[in-house]
């Protein structure tokens, strides 16, 4: 725990709702494709304080004749993109200017019910954290969003996963040693909402407070229809929605695909098995037709042939990287929670909607 | 969601010098501000520079999108912009103007210019001054009018907004540029579906000593959520009490409103809701284990081969793991359409032997 602790830089992120909300707004209006944008703030006493973000500037997908993915998958990879730094330095700049913290700690992206972790995210928060130890990805995800609740978290890679992805070599062999499995690969930080105390008299403010303790009654049905009572935002009576289906439905599509490119990465270590297999059988059949060639040499009284030879001969084929499987493995893990949390508040709806219709 | 301000009766709006066949003008205008550039104007004005100006109040740009004919305005975002202001001059830095609103353009190109605000509801000759400023034809909004918001931020009082939009007036040209005339216009805070619960969680936060809040988890929120809805039929069940025991007036209107929303109970025979009921429960049980028995297994090539094996145990009901196997069996019934070709779980089976000797090398 100890180690845990001194392993980490900050123990929580602290985002301001101007932060969240710039977030949300940006992330729902480009839905669905990804957006990604910058966060500044600073950190002290271990909490890691963001306090603006911007996001970071989208390619025209009509002039390059794109597809949708392909717009995704250039916001995806904004972050890491060269006009996009510079870009983010002079805003920076810009900000510095109006008292506006002026580090940069991390960045942020949309999702699409959970599925975020992947080459490209690995990629994205690697280079921010090669930089600078104290940076995190904020992961909003709209569609879970959308039902009620808030879903913005926040990640950062772990220490060993740094190490193992500088050296780029994800063999089965370096991850045997090094213990590494896709539970390592990221750690999840708290996230913490926050308020400045003018926004906190600005948030008292909405729904506004009827202007006298006594409400008059109302006169007619009309009446009351027309001026509907204005619910607080919080707690949201969002989260009381009983569709079950289409969540389900929705993570278990996502969950086969990642079990397909299991799959095809599973072929893909198969070919290399066989390969290597193959290759291997190869060698040492030309090491013992060397070897008996040598005793026939020996035995003629002749110089024997080099044995190492083979070296050169054969090539043994390169083994893919493992780093694909296990983000895949850390994907699933990731459905798997998620379907763990919503069962967990479905099924306590549905008690209670039995409880309600059917009286014991 | 819209927070409106009080009824407005929109008489006229003035009649900017407009361009030859470009009559749009005089149709009423509405202003519609989301809850992103309402903070940021908050945040701008906590971060205002207090050493060595002496104005009391911050001005920035406001961005956003104009309907096509003109009549409705939406503010997403806002910028600040540097200022100093004393009590003959106003400075404002239009280089940075100038470069940030480029910066931000790019990020979103729909977007354009619309106006400025300021943080005190304060009317004044400078105003005047930044608002010709922002409605010229060359840095300006021309020919669609400059939106001019106000929020004051004077500590003690409530957070006001108020939007204008303005006419050139002068008593001689010479003083045109730093006059004109504010009329007021409408404006409401909109919040769109997917900010609601952002602003949830900012709201929960408002509430809580420290002015923070963690975000909560799904199940937490459905606590919260309802607890909030048994105060609130508590107090219902309270004030009809009350009623009831003649402590104070009734009203026809909320009775009404309350039968009604009474009659809205559905009619459904109880061997149906079981059925329904069991469907959807078990739809819940069949896809928890599937997904939650890859998890404890660490090893990555067994965990691997596990993940398909209990997925096709929540199908099928095969006894791949104890658990996945006797829930998953209940719900065959509807799970059977997310298994994959029925041959598949027999390769599945040899790809976790394939893996292990693989292992070992």
């Amino acid at each position: 725990m100890v180690d845990a602790q001194k392993d980490v830089p900050f123990q929580s992120a602290q985002v301001e709702s101007l932060v969240v909300m710039k977030i949300v707004k940006h992330c729902s209006s480009t839905f669905p494709t990804t957006a990604t944008g910058s966060l500044v703030g600073m950190d002290s006493n271990g909490v890691l304080e963001i306090t603006n973000a911007f996001p970071f500037p989208t390619v025209d997908v009509s002039t390059t004749d794109g597809h949708q993915s392909d717009a995704s998958s250039l916001a995806a990879a904004a972050p890491r993109a060269k006009a996009n730094i510079a870009y983010q330095s002079e805003m920076i700049r810009h900000l510095k200017e109006v008292n506006v913290d002026a580090n940069n700690v991390g960045w942020y992206t949309s999702a699409t019910m959970g599925n975020f972790i992947n080459l490209s995210f690995i990629e994205n928060q690697y280079h921010y954290q090669r930089d600078n130890d104290k940076t995190v990805a904020l992961v909003h995800d709209v569609s879970r969003s959308s039902q009620g609740a808030l879903s913005l978290r926040a990640f950062r890679l772990s220490a060993e996963f740094m190490a193992a992805y500088k050296e780029g070599k994800f063999t089965t062999e370096s991850l045997q040693k090094s213990k590494l499995t896709f539970r390592d690969i990221i750690v999840e930080v708290p996230v913490i909402v926050h308020n400045s105390h003018l926004l906190t008299s600005f948030l008292h403010q909405i729904p506004a407070p009827p202007d006298s303790a006594e409400i008059p009654l109302p006169a007619s049905l009309d009446d009351i229809r027309r001026d509907q009572a204005k619910l607080p935002a919080h707690p949201s009576f969002d989260t009381l929605d009983l569709s079950i289906d289409p969540f389900l439905e929705k993570t278990c599509d996502l969950l086969l695909d990642s079990i397909e490119s299991h799959y095809s990465d599973l072929n893909n270590h198969q070919y290399y098995q066989r390969q290597l297999t193959r290759e291997q059988f190869k060698i040492t059949q030309w090491q013992t037709k060397r070897k008996a060639e040598n005793a026939a040499r020996l035995a003629a009284k002749q110089q024997p042939l080099p044995e190492d030879e083979w070296q050169r001969l054969f090539k043994l084929p390169q083994e893919p990287s493992r780093l694909e499987g296990m983000l895949n493995a850390r994907q699933v893990e990731q459905y798997s929670k998620q379907v763990d949390g919503f069962t967990a508040t479905i099924t306590s709806k549905m008690f209670a909607v039995r409880g309600n219709l059917l009286p014991e | 969601m819209a927070v409106e301000q009080e009824h407005f009766v929109h008489l006229a709006r003035p009649l900017a010098p407009t361009a030859l066949g470009f009559a749009a003008g005089s149709a009423p205008l509405t202003v519609n501000i989301q809850p992103q550039a309402v903070f940021s104007v908050i945040d701008h004005a906590v971060r205002r520079d207090t050493r060595d100006t002496q104005s009391t109040r911050v001005i920035g740009a406001l961005v956003g999108t104009r309907s096509e004919d003109g009549s409705e305005v939406e503010v997403r975002s806002t910028f600040a912009i540097p200022h100093t202001e004393n009590e003959d001059q106003v400075e404002v830095d239009v280089e940075y103007q100038k470069n940030m609103l480029a910066l931000t353009l790019k990020a979103s190109p729909r977007e354009t210019l619309l106006g400025w605000y300021t943080t005190s509801h304060e009317l004044n000759s400078f105003s005047a001054l930044i608002q010709n400023f922002f409605a010229s034809p060359e840095t300006g909004t021309f020919p669609h009018p400059a939106v001019h918001l106000t929020i004051s931020t004077e500590p003690g009082a409530g957070i006001e907004t108020k939007t204008y939009i303005s006419a050139p007036v002068a008593v001689s040209p010479d003083r045109a540029a730093e006059s004109c005339l504010f009329i007021e216009v409408p404006h409401k805070l909109l919040f769109t579906d997917a900010e609601r619960a952002a602003l949830g969680t900012s709201a929960a936060a408002a509430e809580s000593e420290s002015r923070s809040a963690p975000v909560f988890s799904d199940i937490e929120s459905l606590a919260q959520s309802l607890e909030s809805v048994s105060d609130l039929l508590d107090r219902v069940s309270g004030f009809v009490g009350e009623v009831l025991d003649e402590e104070r007036d009734g009203s026809h209107a909320l009775g009404q409103y309350l039968m009604n929303a009474l009659s809205l109970a559905p009619k459904v025979s109880s061997t149906q809701i079981e059925a329904d009921f069991n469907n959807h429960i078990q739809d819940g049980y069949a896809k928890r284990p599937a997904s939650a028995s890859p998890r404890p297994r660490s090893s990555a090539a067994t965990r691997r081969a596990a993940t398909r094996r209990s997925e096709g145990a929540g199908g099928a009901a095969a006894a791949a793991a104890p658990e996945g196997g006797k829930r998953g069996g209940r719900g065959g019934g509807r799970g059977g359409g997310q298994q994959r070709e029925p041959g598949s779980r027999g390769e599945w089976r040899v790809d976790a032997r394939q893996k292990k000797p693989k292992k070992e090398k």
